[in-house]
């Protein structure tokens, strides 16, 4: 059994312009301490999805339809005492901004605490040593634990955030974007040492980003993303080597390559369509340089490409360029 | 294990001395807010003690003696009916200090709870409640103080809810818009994610975030309080004579102020201490919210 099941999930925001769907039937599954990248433009519904597995989607939000099944329990139906006891403890998150992200009137050390009390039957001495060892894993010494958010770096701060996501052991981690908000070389560290912990905790992750280094260096499976659908789903080799979806080649095509010289780069033409209006048929093809009439009419079924490698094509068997229209 | 243990319990106990301490160690840093301090620790020192200081009692006539001067016997003076002025002033600050504290303590207390409730929950709770604290407010707080004054009869605890009765919504009000602005940051959807109750995350992150504007408000409310009093009193509620209470001092010295170069003493005097113990609290007050504010530390 898979330790997180995601089956049909949809999620809509109903709104006065209509409703906005961010999340239109996706599946997906997380074995234990294994790794999902979750990979996808900004509006993708990454985050709404990673909001739905705590049952936190943001009002007006609601679940249309769909089964989270955690350990075999689908967290959907569970009253909300005991999803309040699993938030933290079982499953927990990382979140984007680490300048946000904590309570600035709290020390760092207190804002540890609070979670391992939360969760853990535990006097708060013991809270207070857990605290001290846990933000030692993440290279904070004790002296600073006292410290407010403020006086602490960006990076600081989010390691304290991760300290915070790992206070309790937690079986699976929700990390979205955790290292969009720092710079470059901080962001090495930081990935570097969310996967240290991930091994060490033996803890499962779905990592959420745009950026396919990062998904390279620490994903065992990819999902890639698109208006609210997964549109390519498989081992990170199946995604890196054997590429089917075209919007998964557009991605690859807008990076530069070290080792390929190529004149310019090509990217996705065109923007992500509105969630509230979403094109017919399949939801890629007006940028889809492969799109035929079938496309345009017919919303297009996972195929199953290779053993585990699924993908959302008409054509992702023989991708054949439309002539010249979009790209000269 | 053992020594592990003590190390931990050192370091946390390090921790709430960083606490207390610091706030305490960079009130002292400002002058202004320790004289004020002093001012008011003085005060409620003579006041709680005012027996042993003087020898007079309140409520003793000396027809004899009536509009003295300050003198050695009386410093400073005495009224109409020749009762000890100091006397009176002391006496009278325990009722006008302690309903002044109460009733901003009460109006605190609801307005604090009520905003919260609006701003975290939102919806038919915020207008519900908020709706209730509209008609409190359309009523002006003088005449809604007077009403209930009326309607519940004089006497400390009533006087304080008649006053605090009209503080609940300003209170409400504005614990409401910071808990709303609180309730967008992404360390209340963080708590809730790390599965605390909305209780907790109401108690440890939104209140103590909405705290500082809150400290400043209630020296001024303190302030304006013990104008409330005075207002009530000399409307004839509130406080009864002969039962001191400044207010109603100042009000009877009112009534002598055509005679000023000679009965001065009794205006002047009730209206310092009114005016210094508002001032206090207020420099205090704004000391305080500078000191509690961790993003000023350094």
């Amino acid at each position: 059994m898979s330790l997180l099941e995601i089956k049909d999930l949809a999620i809509h925001f109903p709104t006065e312009e209509g409703d906005v769907r961010a999340v239109n039937g996706i599946s997906l599954t997380v074995d234990e301490g294994k790794t999902l990248g979750l990979v996808g433009e900004t509006g993708a519904g990454k985050t709404t999805t990673a909001l739905g597995i705590l049952r936190l989607v943001p009002e007006p939000g609601e679940v249309l339809s769909g089964e989270i099944l955690y350990k075999g329990q689908d967290i959907m139906k569970l009253p909300n005492k005991e999803v309040q006891d699993i938030r933290g403890n079982e499953i927990s998150m990382i979140f984007q901004d680490p300048m946000t992200a904590l309570n600035p009137v709290m020390t760092v050390g207190d804002q540890v605490a609070e979670v391992i009390l939360r969760h853990q039957n535990c006097t708060k001495t013991e809270a207070q040593g857990r605290m001290i060892e846990i933000l030692g894993k993440v290279g904070i010494g004790s002296d600073r634990a006292g410290d407010y958010p403020h006086q602490f770096s960006g990076g600081m701060k989010q390691r304290v955030i991760i300290a915070i996501a790992l206070a309790c052991n937690p079986k699976l981690l929700l990390a979205d974007e955790p290292t969009t908000a720092l710079d470059v070389t901080i962001q090495a560290q930081v990935m570097e040492m969310i996967n240290e912990l991930k091994k060490e905790l033996g803890t499962a992750m779905i990592l959420i980003t745009h950026d396919l280094g990062i998904v390279a260096e620490s994903c065992d499976n990819v999902a890639i993303m698109y208006a609210g659908q997964i549109v390519e789903y498989g081992s990170l080799e199946d995604i890196f080597d054997h590429t089917s979806h075209p919007y998964t080649k557009g991605l690859f095509n807008s990076i530069p390559s070290l080792e390929k010289k190529v004149h310019r780069l090509e990217p996705i033409h065109g923007l992500m369509p509105d969630p509230a209006n979403l094109p017919t048929g399949c939801a890629f093809h007006p940028r889809c340089p492969y799109a035929t009439e079938l496309c345009e009419t017919e919303v297009p079924g996972a195929t199953e490409v290779g053993p585990g490698h699924l993908c959302r094509c008409h054509h992702c068997g023989n991708l054949q360029k439309k002539e010249g229209v979009i790209h000269e | 294990m053992a020594k592990n243990t003590n190390k931990i319990e050192e370091e946390v106990r390090l921790k709430k001395r960083s606490n207390f301490g610091e706030v305490w160690h960079r009130l002292k840093k400002n002058k202004l807010s320790m004289v004020c301090l002093g001012f008011l620790a003085v005060m409620i020192c003579a006041i709680v003690f005012s027996t042993w200081i003087t020898p007079y009692d309140y409520t003793a006539q000396d027809l004899m003696s009536r509009f003295q001067l300050p003198s050695k016997a009386h410093w400073f003076g005495t009224d109409d009916y020749g009762r000890d002025l100091l006397t009176r002033l002391l006496v009278g600050g325990r009722y006008t200090l302690l309903i002044a504290i109460l009733s901003v303590a009460l109006g605190i207390v609801f307005g604090m709870i009520i905003g919260a409730l609006c701003g975290f929950f939102g919806k038919w709770v915020d207008s519900t409640l908020m709706r209730i604290m509209d008609v409190i407010m359309s009523i002006p707080g003088m005449m809604l103080a007077i009403c209930i004054s009326v309607a519940l009869g004089s006497g400390v605890f009533n006087t304080a809810l008649a006053l605090a009765v009209g503080t609940i919504p300003m209170i409400a009000r504005q614990l409401r818009s910071s808990t709303m602005l609180i309730n967008g940051q992404e360390y209340i959807e963080a708590a809730k994610s790390f599965g605390e109750s909305n209780f907790r995350i109401i108690m440890t992150h939104v209140i103590p975030n909405t705290l500082a504007p809150i400290i400043v408000q209630t020296s001024l409310y303190i302030g304006g309080s013990i104008m409330g009093i005075a207002g009530l009193s000399f409307l004839g509620l509130g406080v009864q004579p002969p039962t001191p209470e400044w207010g109603n001092i100042l009000n009877n010295g009112l009534d002598f102020i055509y005679d000023f170069s000679t009965r001065w003493n009794v205006i002047v005097f009730p209206a310092l201490v009114i005016v210094l113990a508002e001032l206090a609290f207020n420099l205090l007050g704004d000391g305080l919210r500078d000191a509690m504010d961790p993003r000023m530390r350094k």
